[in-house]
């Protein structure tokens, strides 16, 4: 037919030129293919894709188990979500009950521009403030309804943690947040600490770790009757219930961390100590501490460059850009004399116990020890660190950290329990059983801990 | 003319062939002879094509799928893998199972005759803890002039069916703290079922018994829901009011005695003294509870007595109602009804006029000018689905915490930039003298 369309003559040169192009054309398509599955063809996808959306839609059809994964994958980045369908099919709609398929993104609104700082002014953190001792002494006097101590030796303590304002990159992150400000709560309630959870950013330039400078100062000046500042990360627990901070040991200090003094100010180790848990007094030293802690922080090229230093000064630091704690080390191995009289760093009990060490102890710890102790025997504080469960990815794999999380929970949270007569049916279980029958005489019954009505919550009994 | 001469010459070739080259028997076809060399180059010629067309095929499937420990030259295949980790791991942290008990007893079936029973009956409660407070005058009942009081909220053990609901959570917790925080009361956070007969909604009954018997020390046990934010932070409850009284709930005493509605009152934020008689009306009130055909019994009664009740299994709130409503002599003379101010106020008709009482009124109204709590009832951003629109719950919700976060910002000199944006702005710049502000703005301050 295509003979009687071109002539034999044409036909038959047309055939002889195909068959010696034919390796060339083959290549040619090799070519293309290979690109399109390395590079991709814009919005025609790459085989991949392809080999993701038909897998999908097997999914979908024959297995329930897509949820989680649905789940998960709507907090992906785009890259997943080039063709896929059920993105567009819940975020679009505005009348649907389910919440599966909800963007908070959608909501959440910015209605003014970031402020861009002047690139010139040096950073500080506020306008300084020479005799904040006076000021404040002079306030507390006029209001004796508000002392600083609240106890003979019990000063009054405000516990700091925070999070951030948006929903967490992983989908789990936001529950071990909520039980980490509950495990929080019941430490506070029963040492009579009061919490101040902060889910506002108060200075753009000292985002990340570094937020919490700002806000440490913006609390010590706003709230003058508060005695000492207690820091605590969100990914830090309380395992220890019973255990009451000595404030009598520091009496004659301002800045209160966990670190050893050799690996500080010898070694000049970059984990010497820990800014995941401190005590800071409300003071004019404090004010100024802050102010000489600040200038690593401002993000961008401060924080660069401020990083690169600390990398070559401090031992043992990876590469990346300045940290608090870093600069904290760094500060105060530099300048001991201003700072070191006043700066006590405690390791005889774990104001921040680092989780590694801990977690895979707590069954030996039941069995031989008791909560009061606060140290390796029983931690105070056992610190998530590296963790992140808020971001997607940390540095220890997700199902160590996770799982480990819930212990440290459950150990804690059964000495809040057997208050009440019941304990978790394990350590990582979230199911509690009974441990100490109902009673018709409720009064009678003293709690193990004695944390019902612990001596450090009592009020001062006045003569009259 | 000259093909002629061809083919009798070319038969002549082809007839001559078979006899130079025959060594061996007549095994060769007649009419061609192909030494092996070029056999072999005619075989390659032709499978050239099918050798690039396997190198074609192979690579295109490398490029989608991988060749497994070969590897894939894209790197998102390392993070598949862990992704997929981490979805087996959230799906098994979301699942209600037991790590401990793989084969759990099936629940024992409880006996419908017998009553359920929160504890064993306690008859002198009254007694006992005025003894109690006079023995131990270091934890008295009243802090500062105020009697004390703990709030107590809570939410399930495990994450919620999606993620927004536990930040949702999240934020209903920290405004709790702040509230708390800025009035001397304490709060106890649940997440423990206490008794699995009461499971779900009636979860409060037992703990509140549980927190009332263990802290005499407590004059109010204060319970709210998780989906209740506080949105008046100045505002305080008028506990002199109620001296006379040992519950404080809201509702509307027409709805309940005459109308005999089911939303006559709201059991999501209530307070109980901690006295006899709240023992005994806890007690009076659980035997609806238990779950399984009890509760279900329980609901058919209350949807036949109750107007407007949906069908569904027996809730608290319906139970308490129809309990007041039927037992009317025994309890209501120590009730009170609030309805003054918001103890618990319906969402829907506040959060679309935040922005009217920034600009008409101000804190420390607690009513409809600026209400003392806003309840989201029926949003349920922990489940899977509410019974409003998601976008709308959630971006009230989100507008419900901002309006109360500024109240506590205000402290600060700060404020969100709008009530949708969880960023804040400057509103009072650094000063020498941070004192000054303290007087104005703190909240406790200005009470005293």
């Amino acid at each position: 037919m295509m003979e009687r369309c071109l002539g034999a003559y044409r036909w038959r040169r047309m055939q002889r030129a195909f068959r010696k192009f034919k390796v060339t054309i083959i290549c040619l398509l090799l070519t293309i293919v290979v690109l399109r599955g390395t590079i991709g063809a814009g919005k025609f996808g790459t085989p991949e894709q392809d080999y993701l959306e038909i897998r999908d839609h097997l999914i979908h059809t024959s297995r329930k188990r897509a949820e989680p994964h649905r789940v998960l994958e709507e907090v992906q980045p785009q890259q997943t979500m080039a063709s896929d369908s059920s993105s567009s099919g819940g975020g679009g709609s505005a009348t649907t009950n389910s919440y599966t398929e909800f963007d908070i993104n959608t909501i959440l609104k910015d209605e003014e521009p970031d402020d861009k700082p002047d690139p010139n002014k040096p950073y500080s953190l506020g306008p300084k403030i020479s005799d904040w001792d006076e000021q404040r002494a002079t306030w507390l006097k006029e209001n004796p309804q508000f002392p600083n101590f609240i106890g003979p030796n019990k000063p009054r303590v405000l516990l700091v943690t925070g999070s951030s304002p948006k929903p967490c990159e992983n989908p789990v992150g936001d529950h071990y947040l909520l039980k980490s400000i509950k495990n929080k709560i019941d430490y506070c309630r029963l040492h009579g600490v009061e919490v101040f959870y902060n889910m506002a950013l108060l200075d753009a330039e000292m985002a990340g770790f570094w937020a919490k400078l700002p806000l440490i100062r913006k609390l010590l000046l706003s709230h003058p009757e508060i005695e000492f500042l207690w820091w605590m990360d969100s990914d830090a627990m309380f395992t220890d219930m019973a255990f009451e901070v000595p404030w009598e040991r520091y009496r004659d200090s301002n800045f209160v961390m966990h670190g050893w003094n050799e690996m500080v100010y010898d070694e000049k180790n970059w984990i010497g100590l820990n800014t995941g848990s401190f005590l800071l007094r409300n003071c004019q030293w404090s004010l100024d501490i802050l102010d000489s802690w600040a200038p690593m922080g401002p993000k961008g090229k401060v924080r660069e460059e401020a990083g690169k230093i600390l990398t070559r000064e401090l031992k043992n630091r990876p590469v990346f850009e300045a940290d608090d704690q870093s600069a904290m080390v760094y500060l105060l191995a530099t300048q001991r004399d201003k700072w070191g009289d006043k700066v006590y760093l405690e390791n005889a009990y774990y104001l921040h116990g680092y989780w590694g060490i801990l977690v895979d102890r707590y069954e030996e710890m039941i069995e031989n020890y008791h909560p009061g102790l606060g140290d390796h025997r029983w931690p105070l504080v056992t610190h998530f660190v590296g963790c992140k469960p808020c971001g997607k990815f940390g540095d220890y794999p997700v199902e160590r950290c996770l799982k480990q999380m819930d212990r440290a929970f459950n150990f804690g949270d059964n000495q809040i329990l057997q208050m009440y007569g019941f304990t978790h049916k394990s350590l990582a279980s979230r199911r509690v059983k009974r441990v100490r029958n109902e009673t018709s005489n409720p009064l009678e019954v003293k709690d193990e801990l004695g944390l019902l009505h612990p001596a450090f919550k009592a009020v001062k009994v006045s003569s009259s | 003319m000259g093909k002629d001469a061809f083919t009798p010459q070319k038969r002549v070739t082809s007839g001559s062939l078979p006899t130079t080259t025959t060594n061996g028997g007549g095994k060769y076809l007649p009419g061609r002879v192909v030494p092996r060399g070029r056999q072999i180059k005619k075989t390659f010629n032709n499978i050239r094509i099918t050798i690039l067309c396997g190198f074609v095929t192979i690579l295109v499937l490398r490029g989608t799928i991988g060749v497994g420990n070969l590897g894939s030259p894209d790197a998102d295949a390392v993070d598949q893998s862990i992704i997929e980790e981490t979805n087996r791991i959230l799906a098994e942290i979301r699942s209600d199972s037991d790590p401990t008990d793989p084969e759990q007893p099936p629940d024992a079936e409880i006996n419908p005759n017998v009553t359920y029973t929160l504890g064993p009956k306690i008859e002198n409660w009254d007694f006992s803890r005025k003894n109690w407070l006079e023995s131990n005058p270091e934890f008295p009942n009243h802090v500062n002039g105020k009697p004390r009081i703990l709030l107590l909220t809570g939410s399930p053990p495990n994450p919620c069916d999606n993620p927004i609901g536990d930040h949702y959570l999240l934020k209903a917790v920290k405004n709790k703290i702040d509230y708390c925080r800025i009035h001397g009361i304490e709060i106890v956070y649940n997440m423990a079922h206490l008794d699995k007969e009461l499971a779900g909604y009636w979860a409060k009954l037992p703990m509140i018994r549980r927190l009332m018997l263990s802290h005499p020390e407590v004059e109010w046990i204060w319970w709210m829901d998780s989906d209740a934010l506080f949105t008046d932070m100045v505002f305080e409850i008028p506990l002199s009011k109620y001296t006379n009284h040992n519950l404080v709930i809201h509702g509307y005493p027409d709805l309940l005695f005459e109308q005999k509605s089911w939303i006559a009152l709201n059991t999501g934020s209530f307070l109980f003294r901690n006295c006899q008689w709240s023992l005994d009306l806890l007690d009076a009130w659980a035997p609806m509870g238990p779950k399984g055909s009890i509760r279900d019994e329980a609901g058919k009664i209350l949807t036949a007595n109750l107007k407007g009740r949906p069908a569904f299994e027996a809730d608290d709130q319906s139970a308490l109602i129809y309990l007041l409503m039927s037992q009317k002599g025994q309890w209501m003379d120590r009730v009170f009804i609030e309805n003054s101010y918001y103890l618990h106020g319906y969402w829907a008709g506040l959060v679309d006029r935040y922005e009217e009482m920034i600009e008409k009124y101000h804190p420390g109204l607690g009513d409809e000018r600026w209400p003392f709590v806003t309840h989201f009832v029926g949003c349920k951003p922990c489940g899977s689905y509410g019974d409003y629109p998601v976008e709308r719950c959630l971006r009230s919700m989100e507008r419900a915490f901002n309006f109360a976060d500024n109240q506590v910002l205000k402290l600060y000199g700060f404020s969100h930039r709008g009530l949708l944006s969880p960023k804040i702005r400057r509103t009072r710049n650094e000063t020498v003298m941070p004192l000054e502000y303290v007087d104005q703005f703190d909240i406790r301050r200005a009470k005293h």
